[in-house]
C-alpha cells in the first residue's frame, strides 16, 4: 500500500511537472529557443489568480479557460513584436531569441513585482483529501494532474490528427522542409510562442492552489520546467510526459526514504546523468527501443 | 586714492565677516542634518511576508521617535535597499551604506542567515549593529565585537511545544527544518530537547528551498505517526509542508511551526488547515511591556494591519538605539556599542538586555495558537489568554 502511495504521488507531481514543461518543450520544438521567461509567464498567471479568486470569491478554475485565450493573444503579439523580427538575422536569431526572453523573463517578474507584492500566496481551493482503501488522494493535485495530462492529451492529439498540428509538428522536425512543402514556418512560429505561452498560464492557474508563489519563484519554474524537458529530449513532446512521471515517482520515492534534502537534488542528478548517459532524453530513447 | 584706502579696510573686513558666517552656519548645518540609519531589508524574495513586518517597525519605530524630538535634537531617517532575501546582496549594500551614503548608524537585516554574513562587514567596519531580526547564537561570539541581539535567541523558538505536549500525553515526535542558520539552530535545540523530555523522536528530516512539494516528506510523516509535528520553518515552506500534511490525510495531535504563522499571509494562503496550528512569539499585542499600547496604535494606524513580533523586534531596536544614543550623547561607535553591553532599556517586546558577546540574554518566547481564525497566547500559562485547543484536526 506504501508503494502504492508513493506512487501515485509521484504520478501527481509528475501531471504538475507535465503542466510545467509542455509549454516550454513546444517552443522549444519549433522555435529551437530555450523560452526563460516561461516561469515568469507561469507565476504571474498563478499571482494574477490568487488576486482575482481572493477578490471575487469565485473559484480559480473559472480562469482557466479565459487565461488560456487571452494569453494566446498576449503570446502571439509578444512573438510578432519581439521575436518574429530576429528569424531574418541568421544563425544568430537563436541565441539573440534566447537574450530576449531572458530580458522579457525580468520584466514580466518586476511587473509581477509592482502590482502583486512579492510576497508567497497560494489558494485555499481544492483542499478536499478523499481516502481510498487506506490511499489518501487530493483534490488539489488530482485536479492539477488530470488537467495537465489532458490538455497535454489534446495537445498531442492536435499535434498528430490535425492539419495545423502536423504542419507545426513537420515544423519543429525539420524547418528546412518544412519550407519546402510549402508551411508558413513564421505563422507556425507564432502558434507555438502563443500556446506555449498559453500552456505555461494555465499552468499558473492551477498550480497556485497546488504550492506557493511570488513572483520571484519565476526562476527556478524555468529551470525545473527545462529539467523535464532535457529529460526527455528536447522538442520532444512524448518523451517530456515521460520524463515528467519518472521525475515525479524518483522525486516522490526518494523523498520518502531519503528526505527533503535528497528529494531537492533527484532532478539535477537525474539531468546530470542523461546529459551524459543519453543526451538524447527519455522520449528518444524508449522510441528506439 | 579714496578708493585704495577703501579697498585696503574694508576688502578685509569683509572677507573676515564672510570667514565668520561660514564657520558659524557650517556647525549649524551639521545640527540639522537628520542622522540615518542604514540598513538592508528582503522586500523580495523567500523572506518577504516576515521582512515587511520588521521594515515596518523599523518605519514606525523611527517615526514616533521623530515625534518626540529626535535623537540629539536631530531628525532620525532610514536608509534601505531591498537585499532580494540575499546574503550576497546584502553584504553589497552594506558596503555601500558605510562606505559611501556613510550613513550614521546601521540596522541589522532580516533574518540570522543574512545577518551571519554582515557582521564581519560590520566587525571591519567597527559599527555597531542592533539585529532585531537575527535570533541564532553563532553571530553572538567574541570574534564578533560589534553585533548587538535585537531578538529572543532561536534555541528558545518553539520551546514551550513539547512541554506542553508531553503534559497532554504526547510521546512521538517529528522534527523537520530548512537549510537555513536559523531553522537549523532551531532543529538541533528541539532535537535535544526531544532526548531531554524522553520522548521518541520518529521523523527528522531538512530541506532546501525552493522544494515545490513536500508531498513525500507529509508522506512519511504520516507513516511514522508522530503524535507531535514541529517544523523549525519561514513562510513560504510553513505553507507548503501544512498543505502536504493535509493533503496526505494526516493530522498529527500537536502542528507547530515556526515562522509564518504569525502572519495574516499564512490564514489566507492555508483557510481552515491553519486552526489550530501553534507557533512562536516573543512579543504579544497582551503584554504589559514598555510602549506596546502606543505602539500597537500607532502601528495599525499606519500601515493598517496587526503588528507582529518582527515588528515588535524593529520597532524595540530602534527604541534601544535612542536611548543609547540619548544617554551617550553622541554617534560614537565605541561608546554606544559599550552603553549597549551595560545597560538595559525597556522596550515593547521587553527587557533588552544583552551578555558581553552580544547576545540577548531577558527576552521571553511564548506560544499562540490560531483558534477559529485568531491568535490567541497559549503558553506559558501565566500569560495565557486561552487554553490549547487540542488535537489539530487539519480542516
Amino acid at each position: 500500500m506504501l508503494v502504492l502511495q508513493i506512487l501515485i504521488n509521484g504520478l501527481l507531481l509528475g501531471g504538475m511537472y507535465i503542466l510545467l514543461a509542455q509549454g516550454l518543450n513546444l517552443v522549444f520544438g519549433v522555435m529551437g529557443v530555450v523560452n526563460l521567461a516561461h516561469g515568469a509567464i507561469i507565476t504571474v498567471a498563478g499571482l494574477f489568480t490568487f488576486w482575482f479568486a481572493t477578490h471575487t470569491q469565485l473559484n480559480p478554475l473559472v480562469l482557466l479557460p479565459v487565461v488560456f485565450v487571452a494569453m494566446l493573444a498576449i503570446g502571439a503579439l509578444l512573438q510578432r513584436s519581439l521575436l518574429e523580427p530576429l528569424a531574418g538575422v541568421g544563425r544568430k536569431s537563436e541565441l539573440l531569441s534566447l537574450m530576449i526572453t531572458f530580458g522579457l523573463s525580468y520584466v514580466l517578474v518586476e511587473i509581477g513585482l509592482d502590482v502583486f507584492g512579492s510576497q508567497y500566496v497560494s489558494l485555499p481551493n481544492l483542499q478536499t483529501t478523499w481516502s481510498l482503501g487506506g490511499l489518501t488522494i487530493n483534490e488539489a493535485l488530482v485536479a492539477a494532474g488530470v488537467l495537465g495530462a489532458a490538455i497535454s492529451g489534446a495537445l498531442q492529439i492536435w499535434l498528430q490528427h490535425t492539419d495545423s498540428g502536423k504542419c507545426l509538428l513537420a515544423t519543429s522536425q525539420n524547418r528546412i522542409g518544412a519550407v519546402a512543402c510549402g508551411i508558413d514556418v513564421s505563422r507556425m512560429r507564432c502558434i507555438a510562442f502563443a500556446i506555449g505561452s498559453s500552456l505555461a498560464a494555465a499552468a499558473g492557474v492551477l498550480i497556485i492552489m497546488v504550492i506557493p508563489l511570488a513572483a520571484q519563484t519565476a526562476d527556478s519554474l524555468t529551470i525545473l520546467a527545462f529539467v523535464v524537458v532535457a529529460l526527455g529530449g528536447l522538442g520532444d513532446y512524448r518523451g517530456a510526459v515521460l520524463a515528467a512521471f519518472v521525475l515525479g515517482i524518483a522525486q516522490s520515492a526518494v523523498g520518502y526514504y531519503g528526505g527533503g534534502d535528497a528529494e531537492s537534488v533527484v532532478p539535477y542528478l537525474l539531468f546530470i546523468l542523461f546529459m551524459i548517459l543519453r543526451p538524447q532524453g527519455l522520449g528518444r530513447a524508449a522510441q528506439a527501443q | 586714492m579714496t578708493q585704495a584706502i577703501f579697498d585696503r579696510a574694508l576688502r578685509p573686513l569683509a572677507l573676515a565677516s564672510l570667514a565668520a558666517l561660514l564657520l558659524c552656519a557650517t556647525p549649524a548645518k551639521a545640527e540639522e542634518r537628520p542622522i540615518v540609519i542604514g540598513g538592508s531589508v528582503s522586500i523580495t524574495g523567500a523572506l518577504a511576508v516576515d521582512a515587511a513586518y520588521h521594515l515596518h517597525g523599523l518605519q514606525q519605530g523611527i517615526e514616533d521617535a521623530n515625534a518626540q524630538g529626535g535623537w540629539l535634537g536631530r531628525k532620525i531617517e532610514l536608509k534601505y535597499y531591498d537585499d532580494k532575501s540575499d546574503a550576497g546582496t546584502a553584504v553589497r549594500l552594506y558596503t555601500k551604506l558605510i562606505t559611501e551614503d556613510n550613513v550614521d548608524l546601521v540596522i541589522g537585516p532580516y533574518s540570522s542567515g543574512i545577518t551571519q554574513a554582515v557582521a564581519p562587514l560590520i566587525n571591519k567596519y567597527e559599527k555597531v549593529m542592533i539585529e532585531p531580526e537575527a535570533s541564532v547564537p553563532d553571530i553572538y561570539v567574541p570574534g564578533n565585537l560589534w553585533n548587538v541581539q535585537g531578538i529572543a535567541p532561536s534555541l528558545g523558538y518553539l520551546e514551550g511545544v513539547l512541554p506542553l505536549a508531553k503534559s497532554h500525553g504526547a510521546k512521538t515526535v517529528a522534527v523537520l527544518a530548512l537549510k537555513s542558520a536559523f531553522s537549523l539552530a532551531c532543529d538541533k535545540a528541539r532535537l535535544e530537547q526531544v532526548k531531554a523530555l524522553d520522548m521518541s523522536l520518529v521523523y527528522d528530516t531538512t530541506y532546501a528551498l525552493p522544494q515545490p512539494d513536500f508531498s513525500s516528506l507529509a508522506l512519511a510523516i504520516k507513516n511514522a505517526q508522530p503524535d507531535v509535528v514541529v517544523v523549525c520553518s519561514y513562510y513560504p515552506d510553513a505553507v507548503g509542508i501544512a498543505q502536504a500534511l493535509q493533503r496526505a490525510g494526516y493530522a498529527p495531535k500537536f502542528f507547530a511551526e515556526a515562522i509564518g504563522p504569525a502572519e495574516d499571509e499564512f490564514t489566507k494562503a492555508l483557510g481552515p488547515i491553519a486552526n489550530r496550528i501553534i507557533s512562536n512569539t516573543s512579543w504579544w499585542a497582551s503584554l504589559k511591556t514598555a510602549g506596546n499600547a502606543a505602539f500597537i496604535a500607532h502601528y495599525k494606524a499606519t500601515f493598517h494591519q496587526d503588528p507582529d513580533y518582527h515588528a515588535a523586534s524593529g520597532y524595540g531596536a530602534i527604541q534601544a538605539l535612542g536611548a543609547a544614543l540619548n544617554a551617550v550623547k553622541a554617534i560614537d561607535q565605541a561608546k554606544l556599542h559599550d552603553w549597549l553591553l551595560h545597560n538595559e532599556v525597556q522596550t515593547v517586546q521587553g527587557t533588552f538586555a544583552n551578555d558581553p558577546n552580544g547576545a540577548a540574554r531577558k527576552f521571553n518566547q511564548y506560544l499562540f495558537q490560531i483558534q477559529d481564525g485568531t491568535r490567541k497566547l497559549i503558553w506559558p500559562l501565566a500569560d495565557a489568554e486561552a487554553p490549547a485547543q487540542i488535537p489539530y484536526t487539519g480542516q
